[in-house]
């Protein structure tokens, strides 16, 4: 799941669980039965799972750009180059006086 | 939110979060809720009152207990549970009340209550060792007093209340028998 994808996971789950819970209460007070309530908030939490626990292909769509991989060797030989570049400014710096 | 056991952990919780939220706001919406309670009860019938050898009074009444408490019921009560007091004050011992009736309420549909019950009204006294209060188990005789039912609503979730009618004006036999 990538990041865009948990932002999307975090989202549904929580518009599908305040949805259900009004749509509860609402149903609840008209039918005037408290168990409707409690049954249609709990039908909310089931599809609230379904939703956003499994890694769905729909949150895998924006993949992650990895940076290039950094060989150790070439850093090695990076760092030396600079090493020498350095040390031939010391000794011109060195003669000049 | 990046393993599925972290994301089954969050809807967890905020779905007992919501649930408590849904369950506070619903038994909050019950102080919207207005009732009309009818409540007669009268006393049809007054036995002779008696002093018992143990120093008890007892006199036996005849109730005739009419209530319509079908507006008292909200989408959140569980059960009533109303009962029927003989309720007086003597300077003594102060406030007195003796349970004469009681019933449990389930549904709304039997909510509307209409019985004629027979009640024994005993006044026991309260002994110590070998002494008796002077003042208690005597004092039957004469007694003004009300009638009061209480109803006790129990809601699914939310506060226990309670709500009562007093019906005042009885009185007990003059003299005893």
């Amino acid at each position: 799941m990538d990041w865009e994808g948990q932002r999307l996971a975090e989202l549904l789950m929580q518009w599908l669980l305040f949805g259900s819970a009004l749509v509860a209460f609402l149903t609840g007070w008209f039918t005037a039965s408290y168990s409707t309530m409690l049954y249609i908030y709990l039908g909310g939490v089931v599809l609230a799972f379904l939703v956003s626990v499994p890694d769905w292909p729909f949150f895998n769509r924006h993949p992650f750009t990895w940076l290039e991989p950094m060989h150790a060797e070439k850093q090695s030989q990076r760092l030396l180059a600079r090493q020498q570049a350095a040390g031939k400014k010391g000794t011109k710096s060195q003669a000049k006086r | 939110m990046y393993s599925w056991m972290l994301r089954v952990n969050t809807v967890l919780t905020l779905s007992v979060t919501v649930l408590a939220l849904l369950c506070a706001v619903a038994s909050m919406a019950d102080n919207l809720h207005w009732h009309t309670p009818s409540v007669e009860l009268e006393v049809v019938n007054v036995g002779p009152l008696e002093r018992l050898r143990n120093g008890d009074d007892r006199v036996t009444l005849s109730l005739n207990i009419k209530a319509d408490l079908e507006s008292v019921f909200t989408w959140n009560t569980k059960q009533l549970f109303v009962f029927v007091a003989a309720e007086y004050w003597n300077p003594e011992e102060g406030f007195n009340q003796i349970s004469l009736w009681d019933t449990i309420i389930e549904k709304k549909e039997n909510a509307k209550i209409n019985t004629q019950v027979k009640s024994k009204l005993l006044r026991r006294s309260t002994r110590i060792g070998y002494f008796t209060y002077p003042f208690q188990g005597k004092d039957l005789k004469g007694r003004d007093f009300n009638l009061t039912m209480y109803w006790n609503v129990m809601p699914v979730t939310g506060v226990f209340t309670t709500d009562k009618v007093v019906v005042p004006g009885f009185q007990l036999p003059q003299s005893y028998n």
